[in-house]
């Protein structure tokens, strides 16, 4: 189970670190500013271009990653806490960095903008391609800021990516951390949860006991790294449980939540449903509380070893709903020889 | 763009002030801590030698190169030997590559296997620009070296070298010690070296058979011997590399119609196809038919190949039968004799149509049509279509698949009407296949059945089916039913779009269209159908049908609407019978991209707008 509690020299090893590899960078271009190229405004010719780039599975340079991450603030700061989003949607659970399963994602659901996409967070980590999905999505949400939805998940934080993989990916990828601290800069202004049409709650984690209405949600201040403890790491951490009431979680952030508590949420708030992402289930998708919460989780094959099938969650415009399952995506070069003799056979 | 713009920097920096600081920079990044900064440095060579020009590259870079080359990581390595084989103009263009040898000899004899290939494929690029003088003085020094060094590793990649040079030695006496030098690798204790000598041995002999007049009976009893030793090796893995050689060997008699080995060879390959390892038996059935054509100009030989073929169909590895199963048909060309076809060849077909594994059924379903080509109508009828209707209800997708993806050339032999009816549940229980990949391939395949089966097959049978997979619950699905109905959309015609599947569509299930995936769905058909169907249609049919849905409640219906307007327009405007449809499209496009730009929403407004500019450009024309 993942911990949150973190030492914090690493974190001051990686800052360390990051800056002492931004003076190479300016030694690297001749010691020129490049401040000015970076500071450059967008053009949706360009976002789109790089959207194609990054199709392919291809990382962008770390002056457009700046680029992209200054536009992409700009348009979450104006965001709420809690995002309106209008039916038809489809809504997808982790992907942590399988960006081939992702990219299988949208030949289920359909491309955007056509099909109008809600993730829950949980971009990065854990898979080889973090740099490669992240940027992704983050790329879409600014062609597309109608159109796609990006909450923040329990992995969008500084502390865990430098456990679970993004962090070293990053370094492995762009030989500095500057990456890494331009895309944790931005998760800071991810929006933390979204309703559908009023009626479907949508969100990383789950409930918290400080939490009893949506509104109280509206007033927290989510311009920060996601805390220890709190309502705000609550939503990001907590899972449903069969037990009653609020229990301690087994990760050690957040609390496990039973079905009174959903019902009474989702009474108090005219809701339909709990939508949530952040546990493996087996079939992609699993309900709970008497289909007052369900799990969707959208990394098939989760780790590239568990065997589970992925789903998304269609919502139409009259609020039908329908699941669709996935299995990995068959990925060119793999070997399809039933046995295959190694090299070092004598 | 930020690596090329770096280095650009770096260059006029150097060429200003004309100090070393390029070739600084490099063994400062070469001599930092982290790997990857290093394997980075290792990439910009190429840019750094074209910073310092040759003469510096020469007397600078090569000499620090050749001490990185001994001491860093593979990683590096394997960049550094990669980047040496484009370095010829770099040192000063040929006369000059000799120098580039040492760094590449040290990076040969690694202990890794990736830098060694890295390495080898460099130093033969490298060769190709030597001229003779220098290959003999330079090159052919370097492979004895590494031929007689202590390390397996050296040897290996003195294996890879040969094929550089044997083709350009005119001298016979000097490239009989290159065999025997060859022939001395080969009798080297580590399978490794002997396996690198087998795995070469086919490119050499092709090299001769190139230059069918370079070799001499000497270098043909040091290349027989080798062949021996190889297919008499003690290690399987060197042993198998013996069907290549083999087949090489026989292509060079047969060029120069020099039967007197044949039968030996015959023997040769006999031993190989009956080997007692599997991997062995297996790279013989994967390469049979190539195999078997180097003894077709001889009956009694192609006869004597008969017995271990079947051998192999019957073989107790599942690998091995799944090899012979896509190599019957080429046999049974080669044979062409219908007795042995029927008596032994189809029988061991319909054994193999029931096999265990599914891997070995969907391999011979790949092919096993084509031997129709060997039989009569008749024949076929009798002997070969009971198996295919049994193929066509094979539990494992793949098969079924596989069977239905050729059906040409059983329609040219027996006609389609036979099998028409196992076809059709075929391919309807395919198209509902639970693994969309499955539901998706079936409907690829759908057009070139159309193609071979005709119209009349189709529209009672299949119109139907591919309707209804506009309506699946996956995106690439949909989106290849689509396709497919403009595809037969152009094989069949626009009259038959416009009978057969058009007042279906415009007559949808209103209860489906609520969902607004169907509405998407039927938008990107008649958009699709657009480019295929005749601009009377368009006008009539589809344009209202369109119009209709710019007031979608859903914005991405509505920007696709958008999007779909210059595309109708343009077909509009390519009509043949020089209708004039600008009235209808002031009325009717104009208005609806009008009232699209003011939309609420910004993307509609965005497409509404592009698709406008467009529109425009299209009616200035």
């Amino acid at each position: 189970m993942e911990m949150t509690d973190l030492e914090d020299i690493a974190m001051q090893d990686a800052i360390e670190e990051e800056e002492g590899t931004q003076f190479k960078i300016d030694k690297e271009n001749g010691g020129t500013a490049n401040s000015g190229i970076m500071k450059r405004d967008l053009n949706i010719n360009e976002l789109d271009e790089w959207i194609s780039y990054l199709m392919k599975c291809e990382t962008l340079s770390e002056n457009n990653v700046v680029q992209l991450c200054d536009l992409a603030k700009s348009i979450l700061q104006k965001e709420e806490n809690v995002r309106n989003v209008n039916v038809p949607v489809t809504i997808c659970g982790d992907i942590h960095g399988q960006f081939h399963d992702l990219l299988e994602l949208f030949k289920i659901g359909g491309p955007a903008p056509d099909t109008n996409y809600l993730f829950m967070g949980d971009y990065v980590d854990r898979g080889y391609y973090s740099v490669e999905s992240v940027s992704l999505l983050i790329a879409l949400k600014c062609r597309y800021p109608d159109r796609i939805t990006i909450l923040r998940g329990n992995h969008e934080s500084r502390q865990i990516t430098q456990v679970y993989g993004f962090y070293d990916e990053c370094l492995r990828k762009y030989g500095s951390a500057n990456v890494w601290k331009l895309f944790t800069d931005l998760f800071d202004y991810l929006p933390i949860t979204a309703l559908v049409d009023n009626k479907i709650f949508c969100l990383h984690g789950g409930l918290s006991p400080m939490i009893e209405t949506i509104d109280q949600i509206r007033d927290l201040n989510r311009l920060q790294e996601v805390p220890h403890e709190g309502p705000m790491c609550d939503l990001l951490w907590s899972d449903p449980d069969d037990r009653g009431g609020w229990g301690i979680s087994p990760r050690g952030a957040g609390f496990t939540f039973g079905q009174d508590i959903s019902e009474q949420f989702n009474h108090t708030n005219d809701l339909e449903l709990v939508a949530r992402a952040h546990q493996l289930v087996m079939e992609g998708y699993a309900w709970s509380h008497g289909e007052n919460v369900v799990t969707i989780f959208s990394a098939p094959n989760y780790c590239y070893r568990c065997g589970n099938q992925a789903a998304i969650m269609e919502v139409d415009e009259n609020h039908n709903r329908q699941f669709l399952q996935y299995d990995p995506s068959i990925r060119p070069g793999e070997p399809s020889v039933t046995r295959k003799t190694p090299d070092y056979f004598l | 763009m930020e690596t090329a713009a770096t280095t650009t920097n770096g260059a006029d920096t150097a060429s200003a002030s004309n100090d070393i600081y390029p070739l600084a920079l490099l063994m400062d990044e070469l001599k930092h801590d982290d790997v990857s900064t290093r394997v980075d440095a290792m990439k910009k060579l190429d840019k750094i030698a074209l910073a310092l020009g040759p003469q510096r590259t020469r007397d600078e870079l090569i000499p620090f190169l050749v001490e990185v080359a001994q001491d860093d990581e593979d990683e590096v390595f394997a960049v550094l030997a990669e980047e040496l084989g484009q370095f010829v103009p770099f040192v000063g263009g040929a006369e000059f590559a000799p120098i580039l040898l040492p760094p590449l000899e040290i990076l040969a004899s690694t202990e890794e296997t990736l830098v060694r290939e890295k390495a080898v494929d460099s130093l033969n690029i490298i060769a190709k620009d030597l001229s003779d003088q220098l290959l003999l003085e330079n090159f052919i020094p370097l492979i004895e070296r590494l031929a007689n060094a202590d390390w397996f590793s050296s040897k290996v990649s003195a294996c890879g070298l040969f094929k550089s040079v044997i083709y350009r030695v005119q001298d016979d006496n000097l490239r009989k010690d290159l065999f025997q030098l060859y022939y001395h690798l080969d009798q080297d204790d580590t399978p490794m070296v002997r396996r690198a000598v087998g795995k070469n041995l086919p490119t050499l002999v092709d090299l001769l058979v190139e230059n069918a007049d370079l070799s001499t009976n000497q270098d043909w009893e040091f290349i027989s011997n080798i062949f021996q030793n190889i297919i008499n090796d003690n290690q399987d893995s060197v042993k198998f590399l013996g069907v290549d050689c083999l087949i090489s060997i026989a292509k060079f008699f047969n060029a120069k119609n020099d039967q007197t080995h044949s039968q030996e060879l015959l023997n040769s390959a006999i031993k190989l196809i009956n080997d007692e390892a599997w991997r062995v038996r297996y790279m013989a059935a994967d390469r049979f038919e190539e195999l078997t054509k180097q003894f077709s100009n001889n009956p009694n030989h192609l006869n004597e190949l008969i017995e271990p073929f079947l051998n192999l169909c019957d073989d107790n590895e599942g690998d091995v039968r799944k090899a012979i199963s896509k190599q019957i048909p080429g046999f049974a060309k080669l044979i062409n004799n219908q007795t042995i076809v029927l008596t032994k060849i189809l029988p061991i077909i319909q054994n193999l149509s029931m096999d265990e594994m599914e891997d070995v059924r969907s391999s011979l379903a790949l092919k096993v049509n084509d031997i129709a080509e060997v039989l009569t109508k008749d024949q076929a009828i009798e002997h070969l279509l009971p198996i295919l209707l049994n193929m066509l209800r094979d539990e494992c997708p793949e098969v079924r698949l596989n069977i239905i993806s050729n059906l040409k050339i059983i329609n040219d032999v027996i006609g389609i009407e036979l099998l028409s009816e196992s076809l059709l549940p075929a391919i309807t229980e395919l198209a509902k296949d639970g693994n969309w990949r499955v539901r998706l391939a079936i409907i690829e395949y759908i057009p070139i059945l159309a193609k071979q089966l005709g119209v009349e097959f189709f529209d009672h049978q299949l119109s139907e089916l591919c309707l209804s997979w506009l309506w699946d619950t996956v995106y690439s699905v949909r989106d290849a039913a689509v396709n497919n109905l403009s595809k037969l959309t152009e094989i069949f015609g626009s009259d038959w779009c416009r009978d057969e599947i058009i007042p279906k569509l415009l007559k949808m299930d209103p209860q489906l269209l609520k969902n607004f995936i169907y509405r998407f769905t039927l938008l990107s058909t008649l958009t699709a159908l657009c480019k295929v169907v005749s601009p009377k249609v368009i006008a009539s049919e589809i344009l209202p049908f369109i119009v209709n849905l710019s007031t979608d409640s859903v914005p991405n219906i509505r920007f696709n609407v958008a999007k779909s307007y210059p595309i109708i327009i343009e077909t509009l405007r390519e009509d043949e019978d020089k209708t004039d449809y600008t009235p209808l499209i002031t009325t009717t496009i104009d208005p609806s991209l009008q009232k699209l730009c003011e939309d609420d929403d910004v993307d509609v407004k965005y497409f509404a707008n592009e698709s406008l500019e467009k529109c425009k450009k299209l009616l200035a024309v």
